[in-house]
């Protein structure tokens, strides 16, 4: 039953997707929290132009994405500050931007093929061991960043204009969670795919604020959902050879589930 | 009384429209101002630019700071007009809420010394029993007086309230406006606050900014009893009727002259 662990290709995957699921889980809290959880789907959106950018140029489509998606973010947030609209809509023109650029760019680079299908639906299983320590450091750069900014975050998230008055810097706070958390989504692409990445960020999450009473439960929680995810999905996907991607968003479902039903319960 | 807000000439205009025009005054340390005016009179816009939550035209001076260089966000409380709480909900109990209002510094951790403060603000509003509650799950009333614990945990030498009575009960509202004025009168506490309950609050207020697109008026109560550019506005019916809701013991200054005075006192008996 475990004998899929003994395949390199295998362990490689389930490292680097347990990390950047842990690191997108975290992440996603405060996305959820602050009302910006489609920030992901925008994000997602916008790797397509980068991952199309790369294979016109023949470079790294992780590489070439995590600049592209870091202005796209940035972006969003000055779209929402400077015009005084709602996250959602600027994430939606930001990411129609980022799809119509990608589907162009991808057109003059002679249409789909097998790798850019790769990157629409992931594939967790042709992870590099460099790939896999790039996840490594990003959680990482997440623990260290949340260990620093807890309170800032926390703050932010609940009172925005309250914490302005105690001297939060607010917009860097927001400008370097957005950031990290491009970064988080250009790695994610490879495990679950382009079209699946906010889920990652939202779901466990979600599931983790149905269960918990203090914010410290919900980044436990939404971590660990995060990582049994990744492990059921490869464990299906194995098993049943199914698309992995599909897979651990499935089984992220299925805890939202979970966490949906025990919540009803434990409130009556 | 040294000067602690200090404005001046300060414009703000939302979508090319003016909310506010050269709007100038001088707060002085131990005033209680309360600033009345009508709805969409800019009241609200004028506390967020004292805050530096809106950025218009013009200067702002805080305890003789420009605002643009002010660092010392712990000397000042601000209680907003509007919960934070959304519909989801965000797991924080009232006692880490409170613990907000301290000044937070990269990553700090919460000493002992942070919850002796927020118990003692938690106190004086009288939360205290539901610390660890999740803030979410408390009513309206009770979340507004956890809000002003955290308005006060810093122990604030101004207070900036924005319609703050609003969701209280009677008996919360009166807990409430006499706690402001205890921190006024004994502990010399300067506070602004925008209210339309001109009655209850008045009891303490010492001085009245009418705020109409600008500073319309600003002065102690028995001036704004008489200021032509009031009455201009209000009428001096309603003037008088403001003044007196203040001064339910006191003297108007003009006597057995004051026909408004006698109109006024004619209406409430």
């Amino acid at each position: 039953m475990l004998e899929f662990l003994s395949y390199g290709f295998v362990q490689r995957g389930l490292v680097a997707g347990t990390l950047v699921a842990v690191a997108c889980a975290l992440l996603g809290v405060f996305l959820v929290l602050k009302r910006l959880s489609l920030m992901g789907d925008g994000m997602s959106h916008v790797c397509l132009t980068g991952v199309a950018v790369a294979l016109l140029t023949s470079t790294s489509p992780v590489y070439m994405s995590v600049p592209i998606v870091m202005a796209a973010s940035a972006g969003i947030l000055k779209i929402t500050e400077k015009f005084k609209i709602y996250g959602d809509a600027a994430i939606g023109i930001v990411s129609a931007a980022g799809l119509s650029v990608g589907l162009l760019l991808t057109a003059l680079a002679g249409g789909f093929n097998t790798d850019l299908l790769g990157y629409l639906f992931g594939s967790i299983l042709t992870v590099s061991a460099s790939e896999a320590a790039l996840c490594g450091v990003l959680l990482c750069v997440v623990l260290v960043g949340l260990k620093l900014f807890y309170r800032y975050l926390v703050s932010a998230c609940f009172d925005e204009p309250f914490a302005h008055t105690r001297g939060v810097p607010v917009q860097t706070v927001n400008l370097i969670l957005v950031m990290i958390t491009s970064v988080a989504v250009v790695l994610a692409f490879k495990v679950v795919g382009i079209f699946l990445i906010s889920a990652m960020l939202i779901i466990p999450p979600v599931a983790a604020l149905l269960l918990s009473r203090t914010f410290k439960q919900v980044l436990w929680l939404a971590a660990c959902f995060g990582a049994v995810s990744v492990w059921g999905g490869i464990w299906f996907s194995f098993m049943f050879n199914i698309p992995s991607g599909a897979t651990i968003i499935l089984v992220d479902l299925l805890i939202l589930l979970g966490a949906f039903v025990w919540s009803k319960v434990y409130a009556h | 009384m040294p000067s602690v807000i200090k404005a001046e000439k300060l414009r703000f205009a939302y979508r090319r429209v003016p909310v506010l025009e050269n709007v100038s005054f001088d707060v002085q340390s131990g005033d209680y101002v309360g600033i009345i005016g009508p709805n969409g009179g800019g009241k609200t816009t004028l506390l967020k630019l004292l805050l530096g939550l809106e950025q218009g035209a013009g200067n702002i001076f805080l305890f003789g700071t420009p605002l643009a260089q002010f660092k010392a966000w712990n000397k000042i409380g601000y209680l907003a007009q509007k919960s934070p709480v959304s519909q989801s909900r965000f797991p924080i109990s009232a006692e880490e809420v409170v613990l907000m209002g301290l000044p937070q510094r990269l990553g700090s951790a919460v000493s002992r010394a942070d919850l002796k403060q927020v118990h003692t603000a938690m106190q004086k509003t009288h939360t205290r029993d539901y610390a660890g509650t999740i803030f979410h799950d408390l009513s309206i009333g009770q979340q507004q007086r956890v809000l002003l614990a955290r308005a006060l945990v810093s122990n604030p030498e101004i207070l900036i309230l924005d319609e703050p009575s609003t969701a209280l009960d009677a008996q919360s509202r009166e807990m409430f406006f006499n706690l402001l004025g205890e921190l006024n009168q004994q502990h010399g506490v300067t506070i602004l606050l925008i209210t339309h309950d001109t009655g209850e609050v008045g009891k303490h207020i010492s001085k009245f900014m009418y705020v109409d697109k600008t500073v319309v008026f600003f002065g102690t109560k028995s001036e704004f009893c008489h200021s032509a550019a009031v009455a201009k506005q209000l009428g001096p019916f309603a003037q008088h009727t403001i003044d007196h809701l203040h001064n339910h013991h006191g003297h108007c200054p003009l006597g057995e002259d004051c026909t408004e005075c006698a109109h006024a006192e004619g209406k409430h008996a």
